[in-house]
């Protein structure tokens, strides 16, 4: 199984939450709560942390243990000089 | 990362923050382009570990792995915070600038010791025994009273040198052709300012009744010695770099750094006493000497003398 890097998932989960263009809808805040597994690998000398979806929504025998995650995201006010907070 | 997959739990918090980074980074980006973006404001993470305690008494978490019963839960909490948050709860760059406690050459158990009690330099061990008293830390430290004086005497600011620094080189300026003249004598440029070897200042102790009290040691400089390179230990405290004074008027300092001062000196001095004060209030007091030295040789950068 090819191992997504915890920022990458993250990063697919907050795309989730964008509505399709012209959709005309906004999402304004979202509030995710999911089971991911985890595991760690090390990279170059550093500790890379990585996190993908369940195998299988079934509880089998030697599966890796789930663990709870939550996330809040927001959209995000871009001051005009576009630099961010 | 430990062979068994174990990990140590700052390692770990660092993992992660760095990939929130590379989230809201990556997020930030995409805003340039897209009128519309979100931020990951927080996560939580319930992490099923198992806790054990190495050989070095640090704190290592492992994962659980497959059908693995028994794991503690972890609950960590990551949330943005703003740069004033940052600042109010971190320690700032400046108290790191002290030496480390290996530096202080204090054994590593000695150093996990003073580290659970918050103390990762001299610096910090120097606050908390001005505090608490170096008996109470040494007590609760478990670590002799001896072996702390020894390594808070490697933080006390101090001058170990100085040295005059060559002038600096003047912009070039073109002038129009004198008229025909019979040629002055052209005055020699006076060579440039030679390292000096400077004895450290006496220690600040009462003099024995019977031996006359030693002045301040003697820095001969060459006339027309504008900058002077300090070079020591703490020289910038909480309220600035150490202050200078020529004959009680206060000098200008163009370089201030933690272990170096370049001091400017007023054009036309004649020497006179040099105070240097430092941040702990100690003062390092000089004898400034002005005489032309040919025998003292070129200027040598490489140098250093205490």
């Amino acid at each position: 199984m090819a191992w997504n890097e915890l920022a990458d998932t993250l990063l697919q989960l907050v795309e989730s939450v964008s509505p399709d263009a012209g959709s005309g809808l906004v999402v304004t805040e979202a509030e995710l709560e999911m089971p991911l597994e985890v595991s760690s690998a090390v990279r170059q000398g550093r500790l890379v942390f990585c996190a993908s979806a369940p195998h299988s929504r079934w509880k089998a025998g030697f599966l890796p243990p789930v663990h709870r995650t939550r996330i809040r995201v927001e959209i995000d006010e871009i001051p005009e000089d576009g630099r961010g907070r | 990362m430990a062979g068994d997959g174990s990990f140590l739990v700052e390692e770990f918090i660092d993992s992660i923050t760095s990939q929130l980074d590379r989230v809201q980074d990556s997020l930030r980006v995409k805003a340039v382009n897209r009128p519309l973006t979100y931020a990951l404001k927080d996560m939580s993470l319930e992490l099923k570990v198992f806790v054990e305690l190495d050989t070095q008494g640090k704190v290592r978490f492992r994962t659980s792995g497959p059908n693995e019963a028994g794991a503690s839960v972890v609950q960590l909490g990551f949330t943005t915070i703003t740069k004033p948050m940052i600042e109010e709860n971190t320690v700032s760059l400046a108290a790191n600038r002290s030496p480390s406690l290996e530096e202080a050459g204090l054994a590593p158990d000695e150093r996990l010791r003073l580290e659970r009690m918050g103390v990762r330099n001299v610096g910090q061990l120097e606050r908390l025994q001005s505090s608490a008293g170096v008996q109470s830390v040494a007590r609760l430290a478990e670590v002799p009273v001896d072996r702390l004086r020894s390594a808070l005497v490697l933080n006390r600011p101090k001058v170990t040198g100085v040295r005059p620094l060559p002038p600096q080189p003047a912009p070039p300026v073109v002038r129009p052709a004198p008229p025909v003249q019979p040629a002055p004598p052209v005055p020699r440029p006076a060579p440039p300012a030679p390292p000096l070897r400077v004895p450290a200042p006496p220690p600040r102790t009462p003099s024995l009744p019977s031996r006359p009290p030693a002045g301040p040691p003697v820095l001969k400089v060459q006339p027309g010695t504008r900058r002077i390179a300090l070079s020591g230990n703490r020289l910038i405290g909480d309220d600035g770099p150490a202050s200078v004074r020529l004959n009680n008027q206060p000098l200008g300092v163009s370089e201030a750094d933690d272990d170096r001062i370049v001091i400017e000196m007023p054009e036309d001095h004649r020497g006179g006493a040099l105070e240097i004060s430092l941040p702990d209030g100690t003062v390092a007091a000089y004898e400034l000497s002005v005489e032309d030295g040919e025998s003292w040789g070129a200027w040598a950068p490489d140098e250093e003398y205490s």
